[in-house]
């Protein structure tokens, strides 16, 4: 089909965003997207949502720690981030969200706010509340495997 | 600004994984509201190490006024910030009157709020929270339903001027939300920037205000040590 003549196309905004998650969640992008338009049409609503226009582009994933770029109608920024801050799990998996910066153009957006590849993760064992556990370590940060769950811990919390 | 947590053993993360994510986040301080006695030490350390204030607080989940009561006095001294959680009605009102309380959490869930219990809530200082757990992490029915309580809730405590804060009730460092974020939800369902920032500063005033009062130099509200006249 014929492009759009400029001054009609839309105008977009692209919002960086930090994922973080437990180590052993594995969804994609798919699932991140299908969860981003639910959080959308139950909060905005269907007119509101097909308005902010939702995107996902460039997801990764790695060990718990991911980024994304959402792209959104421009004037809709607001929405987006109200929606993106209502996604709570992704596949059932536990999601923090937080919106890093808001750019223009995709570029801009991955070349201000988006690290690239996150430090790696290695296993380790640990010694929590006197019994031993295994855990993932990246930077100073741990996820704790205990039989209740998950635990996010530091590394201050074993000094 | 501040976010109220739920840290290890009542949630999923330990208080300085939370200091953490909030430091990134962009918060000020959090306040680690724990069911049991504060570990002051734990705040402190995380404080020192993430550069934002950790403030321990207990939070009193009680069955009745008469175990309430109990809680109250036993763990008012040994805390900063005192957070009572609402059930009832019954414990709702017994919030509101007691002076010695900081917060009254959750009045919405299971209990009822109305124009006395403002009025009390006013006069004796106790915030009430407006919770927005339901509001991010829940969907449908339930959703609906706290959103509703929380208009009216909204209502009332504009309309008294009652003081209030706001939190996201987080269990874990991933349901933490920025700042800017909540801003916007709260925008979304009808509360005004301001109110959500003020709502969140709330929390760092309280415990300023709260260290202050137990700090070794403070006498009563409004009287100084300064100095004085010498005799001629």
């Amino acid at each position: 089909m014929k492009h759009l003549p400029k001054h009609l196309r839309p105008r977009w905004r692209y919002l960086a965003v930090g994922i973080e998650t437990w180590p052993d969640a594995t969804f994609i992008r798919g699932d991140f997207q299908r969860e981003l338009w639910y959080a959308a049409q139950n909060l905005l609503g269907d007119a509101g949502s097909a308005d902010a226009d939702l995107t996902v582009y460039g997801f990764e994933l790695q060990d718990g720690v991911g980024e994304a770029v959402v792209r959104v109608r421009r004037g809709h920024v607001g929405d987006a981030r109200a929606a993106l801050a209502c996604v709570s799990s992704v596949a059932d998996d536990e999601i923090g969200i937080r919106v890093r910066g808001v750019s223009g153009t995709v570029r801009a957006c991955e070349e201000s706010y988006l690290r690239g590849a996150a430090a790696s993760s290695e296993k380790r064992q640990v010694v929590f509340e006197g019994s031993e556990r295994s855990a993932v370590v990246r930077d100073d940060a741990l996820c704790v495997r205990l039989p209740s769950g998950v635990l996010g811990a530091t590394k201050l919390d074993f000094e | 600004m501040y976010e109220a947590v739920h840290a290890h053993p009542d949630g999923d993360s330990t208080p300085s994984r939370f200091a953490r994510t909030a430091a990134e986040y962009g918060f000020e301080g959090v306040v680690v509201r724990s069911q049991g006695a504060p570990d002051h030490d734990a705040c402190e350390r995380a404080s020192d190490r993430y550069g934002v204030d950790v403030v321990d607080a207990v939070e009193i989940v009680a069955a009745g006024p008469e175990q309430a009561s109990g809680a109250v006095g036993n763990f008012r001294p040994k805390t900063t910030l005192l957070v009572l959680r609402g059930g009832d009605d019954n414990l709702n009102r017994f919030a509101t009157e007691q002076e010695r309380i900081d917060v009254l959490s959750r009045p919405m869930a299971g209990g009822d709020f109305n124009h006395v219990l403002a009025k009390s809530a006013k006069r004796n200082g106790v915030r009430v929270e407006f919770d927005f757990r339901r509001v991010l992490r829940a969907d449908g029915g339930r959703r609906v339903q706290a959103l509703k309580s929380m208009r009216k809730l909204r209502e009332l405590v504009e309309y008294y001027d009652v003081p209030f804060v706001v939190s996201a009730n987080p269990s874990s460092h991933l349901q933490l939300r920025a700042p800017r974020e909540l801003v916007a939800v709260g925008e979304r369902v009808g509360f005004s920037e301001e109110q959500v920032k003020t709502g969140l500063r709330e929390w760092g005033r309280l415990a300023a205000r709260n260290r202050e009062r137990t700090s070794e130099s403070f006498i009563a509200p409004g009287v100084k040590r300064g100095r004085y006249e010498e005799d001629g």
